[in-house]
């Protein structure tokens, strides 16, 4: 069960790393600037940012548990 | 309150709610009005949610009533209630919903790019995670209010003393600075009690601001199509909605992050049950052990003494 869960939470972070790629590119893309103006661009990129951390660090954590697991069954 | 008026409460509940959503889906189905799929399913979602929150509110109440102070069987301590268990998942299924959705109609507007799924299913989705997630919010509001546990919550006087067993409990570097910041006194090495002090400290407070603000903001949203709202508060609410849905998408992550390590709290949520001795391990260890750590290294330029919390 571990297992599984570990696996659901590492998709679930890749999910957000493509989350976090498109906030992050698109703050810097003119039809952003344009539409939306500079605020938006800020927080796209804060909030890209922020969201890349933190998937990575779930992705860091479902990685050392899957390893731990491997680990014990070998 | 008894278990049959608690019981009459929920059917009541339930019938309303039934009777509430069979008149809204009725007008929007029957062809008369003028609406495409997506205003449709607005105007069904706003007349269908005061009823959500009623039947929310009341299974809430009806758990309040029939809880039990703490249950063992040998090491197995109930940490959690049925009725909290399926909560905590009715919620976590609203997330699932409700947050790839809401992004992806945030990033389809900046982005101007579409799926080939027509965009009124996305809010349809969108509408129905949201949805599970305000029932969710009725439901544990009126359970604590009534019931008046707070144990997830630092007590009055209390919160020095809850952060700085958070402080303990983030990793070195990042806890001293933030004790220093807010002049706490690491020394005193708290004990967690029910819970780690992460959770009441950080992570509960940070979920019932994330919650309130994205329901407050998303019920205004909704409120336009039965209520001019006035194009500012509209505007600010939309910002605010948009801020909200990126925090808990922080929260979602760091909440997994944290249960997948401590397994103890993430068996304990779905078994309602846990052994007293892995949870004591999972509380006990949570802090860094050992003595005060030394004061971080402040940048240049930073006013002396705040580290060693000194009143000048």
């Amino acid at each position: 069960m571990k297992r599984l869960v570990a696996i659901l939470e590492l998709l679930w972070a890749a999910v957000n790393v493509v989350i976090a790629y498109l906030f992050v590119t698109n703050a810097f893309v003119a039809k952003t600037a344009i539409k939306e103006g500079l605020p938006a661009q800020a927080a796209l990129l804060l909030g890209g940012a922020l969201i890349a951390v933190f998937a990575a660090t779930l992705a860091r954590q479902s990685l050392q548990i899957l390893r731990a697991l491997a680990a014990t069954e070998g | 309150m008894g278990t049959a008026a608690r019981w009459v409460l929920v059917l009541a509940g339930l019938a309303i709610l039934a009777a509430g959503a069979y008149v809204s889906f009725a007008q929007s189905g029957s062809g008369a009005q003028p609406w495409d799929p997506e205003l449709s399913d607005n105007f069904v979602f706003m007349r269908v949610v005061p009823f959500v929150l009623g039947l929310g509110a009341v299974i809430g109440l009806y758990r309040a009533g029939g809880r039990k102070g703490t249950v063992r069987r040998g090491d197995q301590i109930r940490r959690f209630s049925v009725g909290t268990v399926i909560g905590h998942w009715i919620a976590a299924v609203g997330f699932v919903l409700a947050l790839p959705t809401g992004l992806w109609q945030y990033l389809g507007g900046i982005l101007d790019v579409h799926l080939d799924l027509p965009l009124y299913l996305i809010y349809r989705i969108h509408y129905i995670g949201a949805a599970l997630i305000l029932f969710s919010v009725a439901n544990f509001a009126a359970y604590w209010w009534v019931n008046g546990d707070r144990s997830l919550w630092p007590p009055r006087g209390g919160w020095r003393r809850h952060l700085a067993g958070f402080a303990l409990e983030l990793p070195p570097a990042l806890g001293t600075r933030l004790a220093a910041w807010l002049r706490l006194d690491l020394d005193q090495q708290p004990r967690p009690e029910r819970f780690t002090f992460y959770e009441t400290a950080f992570s509960f407070p940070t979920w019932t601001f994330a919650l309130v603000l994205i329901t407050i903001t998303g019920l205004l949203k909704a409120m336009r199509y039965i209520y001019p709202v006035p194009g500012p508060v509209l505007y600010w609410a939309s910002t605010l909605h948009v801020a909200a849905m990126v925090l808990l998408t922080l929260k979602v992550l760091d909440h997994l992050r944290y249960t997948l390590a401590r397994w103890p709290l993430m068996v304990a949520m779905t078994r309602g049950w846990v052994s007293e001795s892995a949870l004591r391990h999972v509380l006990d260890t949570a802090s860094r052990p050992g003595p005060r750590q030394p004061e971080p290294t402040l940048p240049a330029g930073a006013p002396a003494g705040v580290a060693g919390g000194s009143e000048r």
